[in-house]
Protein backbone atom coordinates (compact mmCIF):
# COMPACT_ATOMS: atom_id res chain seq x y z
CA UNK A 1 0.00 0.00 0.00
CA UNK A 2 0.90 3.80 -0.95
CA UNK A 3 0.06 6.84 0.50
CA UNK A 4 -1.32 9.48 -2.25
CA UNK A 5 -1.01 13.03 -1.08
CA UNK A 6 -4.71 13.56 0.79
CA UNK A 7 -2.83 10.84 3.36
CA UNK A 8 -5.32 7.94 1.81
CA UNK A 9 -3.90 4.67 1.51
CA UNK A 10 -4.10 3.27 -1.58
CA UNK A 11 -3.77 -0.16 -3.17
CA UNK A 12 -0.17 0.23 -4.87
CA UNK A 13 -0.40 1.83 -8.51
CA UNK A 14 0.25 -1.69 -11.18
CA UNK A 15 2.45 -0.74 -13.90
CA UNK A 16 0.16 -2.77 -16.52
CA UNK A 17 -2.72 -0.30 -15.84
CA UNK A 18 -5.58 -1.34 -18.64
CA UNK A 19 -5.59 2.12 -19.34
CA UNK A 20 -1.85 2.29 -20.46
CA UNK A 21 -2.01 -1.07 -22.40
CA UNK A 22 -4.87 -0.35 -24.03
CA UNK A 23 -3.41 2.93 -24.64
CA UNK A 24 -0.29 1.45 -26.38
CA UNK A 25 -2.18 -1.00 -28.63
CA UNK A 26 -4.52 1.53 -29.91
CA UNK A 27 -0.97 3.70 -31.30
CA UNK A 28 0.55 0.56 -32.38
CA UNK A 29 -2.59 -0.46 -34.38
CA UNK A 30 -2.39 2.88 -36.23
CA UNK A 31 1.86 2.52 -36.87
CA UNK A 32 0.53 -1.04 -38.09
CA UNK A 33 -1.79 0.25 -40.42
CA UNK A 34 0.81 2.93 -41.68
CA UNK A 35 2.96 0.06 -42.15
CA UNK A 36 0.62 -1.67 -44.55
CA UNK A 37 -0.05 0.99 -46.62
CA UNK A 38 3.93 1.73 -46.86
CA UNK A 39 4.43 -2.46 -48.07
CA UNK A 40 1.58 -2.14 -50.80
CA UNK A 41 2.64 -2.66 -54.32
CA UNK A 42 2.93 0.62 -55.88
CA UNK A 43 3.48 2.69 -53.18
CA UNK A 44 6.82 4.64 -53.36
CA UNK A 45 9.23 3.90 -50.59
CA UNK A 46 10.41 7.81 -50.79
CA UNK A 47 7.13 9.23 -50.53
CA UNK A 48 5.84 6.87 -48.13
CA UNK A 49 8.76 5.75 -46.04
CA UNK A 50 8.25 2.59 -43.71
CA UNK A 51 9.04 2.69 -39.77
CA UNK A 52 12.26 1.69 -40.10
CA UNK A 53 13.52 4.25 -42.77
CA UNK A 54 12.02 7.24 -40.28
CA UNK A 55 13.53 5.33 -37.56
CA UNK A 56 16.62 5.91 -39.16
CA UNK A 57 16.07 9.04 -40.29
CA UNK A 58 15.46 10.10 -36.93
CA UNK A 59 19.05 9.09 -35.67
CA UNK A 60 20.49 10.77 -38.67
CA UNK A 61 18.71 13.85 -37.82
CA UNK A 62 19.92 13.86 -34.01
CA UNK A 63 23.43 12.61 -35.25
CA UNK A 64 24.04 15.21 -37.25
CA UNK A 65 22.30 18.16 -34.48
CA UNK A 66 19.82 19.67 -36.67
CA UNK A 67 17.10 18.06 -35.18
CA UNK A 68 18.15 19.41 -31.47
CA UNK A 69 18.92 22.81 -33.09
CA UNK A 70 15.55 23.12 -34.85
CA UNK A 71 13.47 21.63 -31.43
CA UNK A 72 15.14 24.13 -29.27
CA UNK A 73 14.85 27.16 -32.06
CA UNK A 74 10.57 26.32 -31.78
CA UNK A 75 11.08 25.42 -27.99
CA UNK A 76 12.37 28.97 -27.64
CA UNK A 77 9.44 30.43 -29.71
CA UNK A 78 6.63 28.87 -27.94
CA UNK A 79 7.95 29.29 -24.46
CA UNK A 80 8.36 33.07 -25.12
CA UNK A 81 5.10 33.53 -27.19
CA UNK A 82 3.61 31.05 -24.84
CA UNK A 83 4.44 33.34 -21.63
CA UNK A 84 3.48 37.00 -23.23
CA UNK A 85 0.50 35.37 -24.54
CA UNK A 86 -0.79 33.53 -21.39
CA UNK A 87 -0.01 35.96 -18.87
CA UNK A 88 -1.77 39.43 -21.34
CA UNK A 89 -4.63 36.72 -21.10
CA UNK A 90 -5.24 35.70 -17.74
CA UNK A 91 -5.01 39.73 -16.31
CA UNK A 92 -7.30 40.58 -19.16
CA UNK A 93 -9.24 38.34 -18.96
CA UNK A 94 -9.62 37.85 -14.77
CA UNK A 95 -10.44 41.64 -14.89
CA UNK A 96 -12.81 41.24 -17.80
CA UNK A 97 -14.85 38.41 -16.25
CA UNK A 98 -15.01 40.37 -12.38
CA UNK A 99 -15.08 43.66 -12.87
CA UNK A 100 -18.31 45.50 -13.91
CA UNK A 101 -16.06 48.61 -15.94
CA UNK A 102 -12.96 46.10 -16.98
CA UNK A 103 -16.04 43.85 -18.48
CA UNK A 104 -17.60 46.64 -20.38
CA UNK A 105 -14.10 48.02 -22.00
CA UNK A 106 -12.91 44.39 -23.03
CA UNK A 107 -15.74 42.15 -23.58
CA UNK A 108 -16.12 43.88 -26.75
CA UNK A 109 -12.79 43.56 -27.82
CA UNK A 110 -12.50 39.72 -26.48
CA UNK A 111 -15.84 38.99 -28.09
CA UNK A 112 -14.65 40.41 -31.64
CA UNK A 113 -11.49 38.64 -31.40
CA UNK A 114 -12.61 35.17 -29.92
CA UNK A 115 -14.07 33.65 -34.09
CA UNK A 116 -10.28 34.78 -35.37
CA UNK A 117 -8.07 32.37 -36.01
CA UNK A 118 -4.33 33.49 -35.12
CA UNK A 119 -3.42 32.08 -38.18
CA UNK A 120 -5.60 35.12 -40.08
CA UNK A 121 -3.15 37.76 -38.87
CA UNK A 122 0.10 36.37 -40.42
CA UNK A 123 -0.36 38.60 -43.13
CA UNK A 124 -0.91 41.45 -41.38
CA UNK A 125 2.13 40.25 -38.88
CA UNK A 126 4.62 40.38 -41.68
CA UNK A 127 3.51 43.75 -43.54
CA UNK A 128 3.66 45.49 -40.18
CA UNK A 129 6.34 44.10 -38.28
CA UNK A 130 8.53 41.85 -40.74
CA UNK A 131 9.25 38.53 -41.29
CA UNK A 132 11.82 38.42 -38.15
CA UNK A 133 11.71 36.45 -34.71
CA UNK A 134 9.19 39.06 -33.18
CA UNK A 135 6.58 38.42 -35.83
CA UNK A 136 6.64 34.49 -35.11
CA UNK A 137 6.21 35.12 -31.73
CA UNK A 138 3.81 37.45 -31.93
CA UNK A 139 1.81 34.90 -33.88
CA UNK A 140 2.09 32.03 -31.63
CA UNK A 141 1.38 34.69 -28.22
CA UNK A 142 -1.87 35.40 -30.05
CA UNK A 143 -2.75 32.35 -30.61
CA UNK A 144 -2.34 30.92 -27.22
CA UNK A 145 -4.34 34.32 -25.94
CA UNK A 146 -7.31 33.34 -27.00
CA UNK A 147 -8.06 29.95 -25.49
CA UNK A 148 -6.82 31.87 -22.61
CA UNK A 149 -8.82 34.93 -21.92
CA UNK A 150 -12.22 33.17 -22.74
CA UNK A 151 -11.71 30.53 -19.69
CA UNK A 152 -10.14 33.25 -17.33
CA UNK A 153 -13.13 34.94 -17.92
CA UNK A 154 -15.70 32.57 -17.98
CA UNK A 155 -13.84 31.20 -14.45
CA UNK A 156 -14.11 34.54 -13.15
CA UNK A 157 -18.11 34.76 -14.21
CA UNK A 158 -18.65 31.31 -12.40
CA UNK A 159 -17.46 32.29 -9.08
CA UNK A 160 -19.65 31.29 -6.75
CA UNK A 161 -21.70 33.92 -4.98
CA UNK A 162 -21.80 32.17 -1.17
CA UNK A 163 -17.59 32.65 -1.04
CA UNK A 164 -17.75 36.14 -2.65
CA UNK A 165 -20.52 37.19 0.35
CA UNK A 166 -18.73 35.27 3.17
CA UNK A 167 -15.36 37.11 2.32
CA UNK A 168 -17.64 40.45 2.42
CA UNK A 169 -18.87 40.09 5.90
CA UNK A 170 -15.46 38.99 7.38
CA UNK A 171 -14.41 42.33 6.37
CA UNK A 172 -12.56 42.18 3.12
CA UNK A 173 -12.38 44.55 0.40
CA UNK A 174 -13.77 44.42 -3.07
CA UNK A 175 -9.92 44.39 -4.22
CA UNK A 176 -9.13 41.68 -1.80
CA UNK A 177 -12.47 39.68 -2.61
CA UNK A 178 -10.79 39.77 -6.12
CA UNK A 179 -7.10 38.84 -5.29
CA UNK A 180 -7.93 36.24 -2.71
CA UNK A 181 -11.70 34.43 -3.59
CA UNK A 182 -12.18 35.57 -7.29
CA UNK A 183 -8.85 34.54 -8.21
CA UNK A 184 -8.28 31.35 -6.61
CA UNK A 185 -11.75 29.78 -7.12
CA UNK A 186 -11.04 30.25 -10.79
CA UNK A 187 -7.96 28.51 -11.22
CA UNK A 188 -9.66 25.38 -12.38
CA UNK A 189 -10.68 27.42 -15.51
CA UNK A 190 -7.39 29.54 -16.08
CA UNK A 191 -5.65 25.45 -16.08
CA UNK A 192 -8.04 24.62 -18.88
CA UNK A 193 -7.15 27.68 -20.77
CA UNK A 194 -3.60 27.47 -20.29
CA UNK A 195 -3.89 23.58 -21.21
CA UNK A 196 -5.87 24.51 -24.68
CA UNK A 197 -3.27 27.16 -24.64
CA UNK A 198 -0.50 24.77 -25.48
CA UNK A 199 -1.99 22.99 -27.94
CA UNK A 200 -3.00 26.34 -30.45
CA UNK A 201 0.37 27.13 -29.33
CA UNK A 202 1.89 24.71 -31.24
CA UNK A 203 -0.43 24.62 -34.07
CA UNK A 204 0.38 28.62 -34.92
CA UNK A 205 4.63 27.35 -34.24
CA UNK A 206 4.50 25.68 -37.37
CA UNK A 207 2.62 28.34 -39.32
CA UNK A 208 4.74 31.03 -38.23
CA UNK A 209 7.62 29.32 -39.37
CA UNK A 210 6.58 28.94 -42.30
CA UNK A 211 7.23 33.16 -42.86
CA UNK A 212 11.11 32.31 -43.74
CA UNK A 213 12.14 31.32 -40.21
CA UNK A 214 16.06 30.13 -41.01
CA UNK A 215 15.03 27.25 -38.55
CA UNK A 216 13.13 25.47 -36.27
CA UNK A 217 10.82 22.10 -36.40
CA UNK A 218 7.82 23.87 -38.86
CA UNK A 219 11.00 24.94 -41.07
CA UNK A 220 12.28 21.64 -41.11
CA UNK A 221 9.24 20.05 -42.31
CA UNK A 222 8.60 22.56 -44.75
CA UNK A 223 12.05 22.44 -45.97
CA UNK A 224 11.99 18.34 -46.25
CA UNK A 225 8.50 18.50 -48.21
CA UNK A 226 9.51 20.55 -50.84
CA UNK A 227 12.94 18.68 -51.46
CA UNK A 228 10.64 14.94 -50.74
CA UNK A 229 12.30 14.16 -47.68
CA UNK A 230 8.94 12.62 -46.41
CA UNK A 231 10.83 10.47 -44.04
CA UNK A 232 12.28 13.88 -42.28
CA UNK A 233 8.88 15.02 -42.53
CA UNK A 234 7.40 12.57 -40.22
CA UNK A 235 10.06 12.73 -37.40
CA UNK A 236 9.53 16.53 -37.02
CA UNK A 237 5.88 15.69 -36.74
CA UNK A 238 6.66 13.13 -34.55
CA UNK A 239 8.57 15.50 -32.30
CA UNK A 240 6.18 18.04 -32.54
CA UNK A 241 3.12 15.83 -31.31
CA UNK A 242 5.53 13.99 -28.89
CA UNK A 243 6.98 17.64 -27.09
CA UNK A 244 3.43 19.05 -27.50
CA UNK A 245 1.68 15.96 -25.40
CA UNK A 246 4.82 16.36 -22.83
CA UNK A 247 4.28 20.23 -22.64
CA UNK A 248 0.47 19.24 -22.13
CA UNK A 249 1.57 16.93 -19.21
CA UNK A 250 3.32 19.71 -17.84
CA UNK A 251 0.59 22.21 -17.64
CA UNK A 252 -1.38 19.74 -16.25
CA UNK A 253 0.73 18.79 -13.91
CA UNK A 254 1.39 21.71 -12.35
CA UNK A 255 -2.33 22.68 -12.61
CA UNK A 256 -3.15 19.72 -10.50
CA UNK A 257 -0.93 20.73 -7.77
CA UNK A 258 -2.31 24.01 -7.76
CA UNK A 259 -6.13 23.24 -7.17
CA UNK A 260 -5.09 19.95 -4.87
CA UNK A 261 -8.02 21.76 -2.81
CA UNK A 262 -10.35 21.08 -5.23
CA UNK A 263 -12.84 17.60 -4.76
CA UNK A 264 -13.19 17.45 -8.51
CA UNK A 265 -12.66 14.43 -10.07
CA UNK A 266 -9.04 14.40 -11.60
CA UNK A 267 -8.75 13.20 -14.51
CA UNK A 268 -10.35 14.29 -17.74
CA UNK B 1 -31.43 46.46 27.94
CA UNK B 2 -29.97 48.53 25.43
CA UNK B 3 -30.53 48.05 21.75
CA UNK B 4 -27.59 45.97 19.51
CA UNK B 5 -29.50 45.39 15.93
CA UNK B 6 -32.96 47.37 15.07
CA UNK B 7 -35.15 46.81 12.01
CA UNK B 8 -37.61 49.71 11.27
CA UNK B 9 -40.43 49.92 8.94
CA UNK B 10 -38.68 47.31 6.76
CA UNK B 11 -40.20 46.34 3.30
CA UNK B 12 -38.89 44.36 0.42
CA UNK B 13 -40.64 44.04 -2.63
CA UNK B 14 -39.31 42.28 -6.09
CA UNK B 15 -40.46 40.67 -9.54
CA UNK B 16 -40.19 37.96 -10.32
CA UNK B 17 -40.24 37.47 -14.13
CA UNK B 18 -42.53 40.22 -16.08
CA UNK B 19 -45.75 39.47 -13.17
CA UNK B 20 -47.39 42.95 -13.07
CA UNK B 21 -47.39 43.11 -9.17
CA UNK B 22 -43.84 42.70 -7.36
CA UNK B 23 -43.88 40.15 -4.71
CA UNK B 24 -43.85 41.67 -1.22
CA UNK B 25 -41.26 39.39 0.59
CA UNK B 26 -41.53 41.60 3.85
CA UNK B 27 -44.09 44.12 5.14
CA UNK B 28 -43.26 46.28 7.91
CA UNK B 29 -41.39 44.71 9.53
CA UNK B 30 -40.26 45.87 13.43
CA UNK B 31 -37.92 44.02 15.39
CA UNK B 32 -35.30 45.05 18.14
CA UNK B 33 -32.62 42.73 19.09
CA UNK B 34 -30.80 43.53 22.61
CA UNK B 35 -27.14 43.31 23.17
CA UNK B 36 -26.33 39.86 24.24
CA UNK B 37 -29.34 38.17 23.88
CA UNK B 38 -29.56 35.13 21.57
CA UNK B 39 -32.82 35.75 19.04
CA UNK B 40 -34.05 33.16 17.17
CA UNK B 41 -36.12 33.99 13.92
CA UNK B 42 -38.60 30.98 13.42
CA UNK B 43 -41.30 30.80 10.05
CA UNK B 44 -42.79 28.50 7.61
CA UNK B 45 -40.39 28.36 4.29
CA UNK B 46 -40.72 31.20 2.19
CA UNK B 47 -41.50 33.21 4.87
CA UNK B 48 -38.64 35.57 4.61
CA UNK B 49 -36.79 34.75 7.27
CA UNK B 50 -33.38 34.13 5.18
CA UNK B 51 -33.76 37.91 3.33
CA UNK B 52 -34.76 39.58 6.97
CA UNK B 53 -31.11 38.19 7.92
CA UNK B 54 -29.46 38.98 5.02
CA UNK B 55 -31.06 42.82 5.07
CA UNK B 56 -29.52 42.98 8.57
CA UNK B 57 -26.18 41.73 7.34
CA UNK B 58 -26.26 44.27 4.62
CA UNK B 59 -26.11 41.76 2.19
CA UNK B 60 -28.97 43.04 0.72
CA UNK B 61 -30.97 46.25 0.52
CA UNK B 62 -34.25 46.38 1.82
CA UNK B 63 -36.90 48.54 -0.38
CA UNK B 64 -38.16 50.80 2.45
CA UNK B 65 -37.20 51.33 5.67
CA UNK B 66 -33.18 50.39 7.30
CA UNK B 67 -31.43 48.66 9.51
CA UNK B 68 -29.73 50.24 12.80
CA UNK B 69 -26.70 49.05 13.98
CA UNK B 70 -26.18 50.14 17.86
CA UNK B 71 -28.45 53.45 16.06
CA UNK B 72 -26.50 53.86 13.27
CA UNK B 73 -28.08 53.05 10.04
CA UNK B 74 -25.84 50.45 7.95
CA UNK B 75 -25.54 50.87 4.37
CA UNK B 76 -23.57 48.17 2.21
CA UNK B 77 -22.53 45.16 3.83
CA UNK B 78 -22.18 45.41 7.72
CA UNK B 79 -18.43 44.32 8.25
CA UNK B 80 -18.51 44.82 12.03
CA UNK B 81 -21.18 41.36 12.25
CA UNK B 82 -19.98 37.69 11.22
CA UNK B 83 -22.49 35.59 9.09
CA UNK B 84 -22.59 32.05 9.09
CA UNK B 85 -24.51 30.41 6.18
CA UNK B 86 -27.03 27.76 5.36
CA UNK B 87 -24.43 26.50 2.57
CA UNK B 88 -20.78 25.51 2.88
CA UNK B 89 -18.99 28.98 2.36
CA UNK B 90 -16.02 27.34 3.98
CA UNK B 91 -13.09 28.47 1.18
CA UNK B 92 -12.05 25.06 -0.17
CA UNK B 93 -8.57 26.41 -1.75
CA UNK B 94 -7.28 27.53 1.81
CA UNK B 95 -6.61 25.06 5.29
CA UNK B 96 -8.52 25.41 8.11
CA UNK B 97 -6.21 27.71 9.91
CA UNK B 98 -6.13 29.74 6.90
CA UNK B 99 -9.95 29.96 6.62
CA UNK B 100 -10.07 30.99 10.46
CA UNK B 101 -7.52 33.69 9.56
CA UNK B 102 -9.27 35.19 6.44
CA UNK B 103 -11.01 37.43 8.54
CA UNK B 104 -7.96 38.94 11.05
CA UNK B 105 -6.17 38.89 7.99
CA UNK B 106 -7.92 41.20 5.94
CA UNK B 107 -8.27 43.41 8.68
CA UNK B 108 -4.79 44.20 9.31
CA UNK B 109 -4.29 42.07 12.35
CA UNK B 110 -0.36 41.63 13.26
CA UNK B 111 0.90 38.28 12.13
CA UNK B 112 1.39 37.41 16.04
CA UNK B 113 -2.28 38.14 17.11
CA UNK B 114 -3.78 36.15 13.96
CA UNK B 115 -1.47 33.38 15.22
CA UNK B 116 -2.93 33.37 18.76
CA UNK B 117 -6.72 33.26 17.27
CA UNK B 118 -6.06 30.85 14.64
CA UNK B 119 -4.73 28.59 17.61
CA UNK B 120 -7.43 29.70 19.83
CA UNK B 121 -10.51 29.15 17.69
CA UNK B 122 -9.34 26.00 16.22
CA UNK B 123 -9.15 24.65 19.59
CA UNK B 124 -12.42 26.39 20.61
CA UNK B 125 -14.27 24.15 17.93
CA UNK B 126 -12.15 21.36 18.37
CA UNK B 127 -10.53 21.33 15.30
CA UNK B 128 -6.54 21.46 16.48
CA UNK B 129 -5.10 18.63 15.19
CA UNK B 130 -7.08 19.31 11.70
CA UNK B 131 -4.91 22.66 11.40
CA UNK B 132 -3.31 22.19 8.11
CA UNK B 133 -6.43 20.12 6.56
CA UNK B 134 -8.48 21.14 3.68
CA UNK B 135 -12.21 21.12 3.75
CA UNK B 136 -13.00 18.67 1.66
CA UNK B 137 -10.71 16.41 3.57
CA UNK B 138 -13.32 17.36 6.25
CA UNK B 139 -16.88 16.02 7.24
CA UNK B 140 -19.84 17.68 6.86
CA UNK B 141 -20.12 18.87 10.97
CA UNK B 142 -16.30 20.05 10.70
CA UNK B 143 -16.58 22.15 8.24
CA UNK B 144 -19.40 24.02 9.96
CA UNK B 145 -16.86 24.33 12.74
CA UNK B 146 -14.82 25.86 10.78
CA UNK B 147 -17.39 28.39 9.38
CA UNK B 148 -17.93 28.81 13.13
CA UNK B 149 -14.42 29.64 14.18
CA UNK B 150 -13.90 31.67 11.13
CA UNK B 151 -16.98 33.83 12.55
CA UNK B 152 -15.78 34.22 15.76
CA UNK B 153 -11.82 34.53 15.10
CA UNK B 154 -12.77 37.82 13.69
CA UNK B 155 -14.52 39.14 17.13
CA UNK B 156 -17.92 40.35 15.34
CA UNK B 157 -19.74 42.33 17.59
CA UNK B 158 -22.91 40.18 16.52
CA UNK B 159 -23.48 36.75 14.91
CA UNK B 160 -26.15 36.57 12.22
CA UNK B 161 -26.56 32.58 11.55
CA UNK B 162 -29.10 31.42 8.29
CA UNK B 163 -30.14 27.89 9.12
CA UNK B 164 -26.08 26.91 9.47
CA UNK B 165 -27.21 23.22 10.90
CA UNK B 166 -30.10 22.44 8.19
CA UNK B 167 -27.82 20.24 6.16
CA UNK B 168 -26.34 18.37 9.55
CA UNK B 169 -27.68 14.67 10.55
CA UNK B 170 -29.65 14.96 13.64
CA UNK B 171 -26.81 13.52 15.73
CA UNK B 172 -24.12 16.32 14.40
CA UNK B 173 -27.06 18.90 15.09
CA UNK B 174 -27.16 18.98 18.26
CA UNK B 175 -23.36 18.59 18.84
CA UNK B 176 -23.10 21.78 16.94
CA UNK B 177 -26.03 23.60 18.96
CA UNK B 178 -24.68 22.63 21.88
CA UNK B 179 -21.29 24.12 20.53
CA UNK B 180 -22.76 27.76 19.87
CA UNK B 181 -24.48 28.01 23.00
CA UNK B 182 -21.07 27.30 24.54
CA UNK B 183 -19.57 29.81 22.31
CA UNK B 184 -22.19 32.09 22.76
CA UNK B 185 -21.95 31.87 27.14
CA UNK B 186 -18.20 32.47 27.05
CA UNK B 187 -18.51 35.37 24.62
CA UNK B 188 -21.84 37.03 25.54
CA UNK B 189 -22.04 37.98 21.68
CA UNK B 190 -25.54 39.02 20.17
CA UNK B 191 -26.90 36.52 18.15
CA UNK B 192 -29.63 36.22 15.54
CA UNK B 193 -30.33 32.91 14.11
CA UNK B 194 -32.50 31.81 11.97
CA UNK B 195 -34.33 28.74 11.83
CA UNK B 196 -37.54 26.45 10.70
CA UNK B 197 -36.55 23.70 13.75
CA UNK B 198 -38.72 24.31 16.88
CA UNK B 199 -36.43 22.12 19.02
CA UNK B 200 -33.21 24.40 17.71
CA UNK B 201 -35.45 27.66 18.66
CA UNK B 202 -36.41 26.06 22.09
CA UNK B 203 -33.01 24.53 22.69
CA UNK B 204 -30.81 27.74 21.68
CA UNK B 205 -33.08 31.40 22.53
CA UNK B 206 -33.91 33.63 24.85
CA UNK B 207 -36.44 35.04 22.62
CA UNK B 208 -38.12 34.01 19.47
CA UNK B 209 -39.70 35.97 16.66
CA UNK B 210 -42.11 34.80 15.02
CA UNK B 211 -42.80 35.25 11.33
CA UNK B 212 -46.13 35.24 9.16
CA UNK B 213 -45.78 34.76 5.27
CA UNK B 214 -47.00 36.41 2.22
CA UNK B 215 -45.54 39.04 2.79
CA UNK B 216 -43.48 38.09 6.06
CA UNK B 217 -44.43 39.92 8.90
CA UNK B 218 -43.99 39.59 12.45
CA UNK B 219 -46.68 37.80 14.16
CA UNK B 220 -45.39 37.06 17.27
CA UNK B 221 -42.42 37.82 19.64
CA UNK B 222 -42.37 34.87 22.27
CA UNK B 223 -39.90 35.01 25.43
CA UNK B 224 -38.59 31.41 25.84
CA UNK B 225 -39.24 30.23 29.83
CA UNK B 226 -36.37 27.72 29.33
CA UNK B 227 -33.58 28.04 32.03
CA UNK B 228 -29.71 28.13 31.69
CA UNK B 229 -27.87 26.61 31.78
CA UNK B 230 -28.71 24.04 29.03
CA UNK B 231 -27.42 21.15 28.51
CA UNK B 232 -28.77 17.59 26.40
CA UNK B 233 -30.97 16.41 29.43
CA UNK B 234 -32.75 19.50 28.95
CA UNK B 235 -34.49 18.44 25.38
CA UNK B 236 -36.06 15.56 26.95
CA UNK B 237 -37.35 17.49 30.37
CA UNK B 238 -41.17 18.75 30.54
CA UNK B 239 -39.99 22.67 30.67
CA UNK B 240 -38.80 21.64 27.13
CA UNK B 241 -42.23 20.27 26.30
CA UNK B 242 -43.79 23.24 27.22
CA UNK B 243 -41.57 26.14 25.94
CA UNK B 244 -41.71 23.39 22.33
CA UNK B 245 -45.94 23.51 23.07
CA UNK B 246 -46.42 27.32 22.79
CA UNK B 247 -43.76 27.92 20.33
CA UNK B 248 -46.02 25.25 18.44
CA UNK B 249 -49.53 27.12 19.21
CA UNK B 250 -47.95 30.23 17.79
CA UNK B 251 -46.64 28.86 14.49
CA UNK B 252 -50.21 27.68 13.69
CA UNK B 253 -51.93 30.72 14.41
CA UNK B 254 -49.07 32.37 12.19
CA UNK B 255 -49.76 29.73 9.18
CA UNK B 256 -53.58 31.00 9.61
CA UNK B 257 -52.79 34.65 9.03
CA UNK B 258 -50.24 33.81 6.81
CA UNK B 259 -50.86 33.19 3.30
CA UNK B 260 -54.35 35.13 2.97
CA UNK B 261 -52.80 37.55 -0.08
CA UNK B 262 -50.74 35.70 -2.00
CA UNK B 263 -48.90 37.77 -4.54
CA UNK B 264 -49.85 40.79 -3.36
CA UNK B 265 -48.49 44.30 -3.19
CA UNK B 266 -48.69 46.96 -0.81
CA UNK B 267 -51.64 48.97 -2.45
CA UNK B 268 -54.52 46.16 -2.08
CA UNK B 269 -53.16 44.98 1.17
CA UNK B 270 -55.73 46.00 3.86
CA UNK B 271 -53.80 47.11 7.14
Amino acid sequence: MTQDPDGALLPRRRFLQPSVVVGTLSLCAVVGLYWLVALLPGTHPALVPAPPTIVDTFVEQLRSGDLLVNTAASLERVLIGYLIGASLALVLGALAGWFRWWGWILNPIIDALRPIPALAYIPLVIVWIGIGEPSRIIIIALAVFKPCVVNARAGMQEVAQIYVDAARTLGASRWRVFTTVAVPSAIPYFIAGMRTGVSTGFLALVAAELIAAPSGLGFMIQNAGQYFRTDITIVGIIVIGVLGAFLDQVASRAGRALTAWSDTRREP
Amino acid sequence: MSEKLGVRRLTHRFRIGDAAAPLVVLRDVELSVPRGRFVCIIGESGCGKSTLLRMMAGLLTPSEGQVLHDGVPVRGVNQALGFVFQQDAVFPWLTVERNVEYGPKARGVPKAERDRLVAQWCAAVGLGAFRKAYPKQLSGGMRKRVDLARAYANSPDVLLMDEPFAALDVQTKSTMQEEVLRLWESTQKTVVFVTHDLDEAVFLSDVVVVLASRPGRVHAIIENPLQRPRNEATRVGDAFAAAKRALWSALQSARAAGGAQPHSNPESVPS
